[in-house]
């Protein structure tokens, strides 16, 4: 196998909230899956909740994709959330805690990135990618 | 749409929440325990939290609102049964949910109500 190989596993469609919980879930059995420990688990299921219902508060619909890699010696789980929305106007900003342009408590992206190992954000108007990893060394 | 079962038992107010609840659910399990709460007066309301894996700040907000609703109309609000990779999930995030009252197990918390009144008689 490709050391490098990405495997998607999942794409789940978010439109309304039943699919916050649906991509929650299936994020957490992959994580479960893959080995990783219960709080691992709760933190990368929790992380994905708080960037899905982002979805439904500022760009109506979108996607949650899962992966799994294996790079360098460690198993990684991957969510990639994806919408079509206005986008992020400062990401750097949406990233303090306590900041929100909604009417949330401002946690969402900030309390998300102290749960996963990376958060990445790569936002446009009219496309939107946030990534979340986890990952664990692989002793094989 | 789920409907999560609240119990009255000794004046007091149980609900488990037992499956991951959107929500809307969630919102509507709010308003029907605070209606229930109005119907019955009850000294106290316990919401029992121990099979759920995930409290997202979503959920907290609404069990931080529900606190002080339940306080303001006049009961005690107990929450129980939080589980370690939960607990730590949301300090890590942020939540500090400091004002609610907590217990490792539901008959910890139905015992303080319980036991809270006998020294009033």
């Amino acid at each position: 196998m490709d050391k490098n190989y990405l495997n998607q596993v999942d794409d789940i469609p978010i439109k309304c909230t039943q699919d916050i919980v649906i991509s929650r879930q299936k994020g957490r059995e992959l994580a479960r899956k893959s080995g990783f420990s219960v709080s691992e688990q709760t933190r990368f299921a929790t992380a994905i909740s708080e960037i899905t219902r982002n979805v439904l508060t500022y760009a109506t619909e979108g996607d949650c994709y899962l992966f799994e890699k294996t790079l360098d010696g460690y198993h990684m789980v991957i969510a990639q959330i994806v919408d079509h929305g206005p986008g992020i106007d400062n990401p750097k900003l949406a990233m303090n805690d306590g900041y929100s342009t909604g009417n949330g408590l401002g946690l969402g992206l900030p309390g998300a990135k102290r749960l996963v190992h990376e958060l990445n954000i790569n936002s446009m108007p009219g496309k939107t990618l946030v990534e979340i990893i986890i990952k664990g060394r692989v002793y094989r | 749409m789920k409907k999560i079962p609240i119990l009255y038992l000794n004046s007091i107010l149980i609900a488990s929440i037992q499956t991951e609840l959107t929500d809307e659910e969630v919102l509507s399990f709010q308003s029907e325990l605070l209606k229930k709460n109005n119907k019955l007066m009850a000294k106290g309301v316990i919401i029992d939290v121990s099979t759920l894996d995930v409290i997202d700040s979503y959920m907290a907000k609404v069990l931080g609102d529900l606190t002080t609703m339940v306080k303001l109309q006049g009961s005690a609000f107990l929450l129980c049964g939080v589980k370690p990779a939960v607990s730590s999930t949301l300090v890590d995030m942020g939540m500090m949910l400091t004002k609610i009252d907590t217990f490792l197990s539901l008959e910890k918390a139905f015992n303080f109500l319980t036991s809270n009144d006998r020294k009033f008689q």
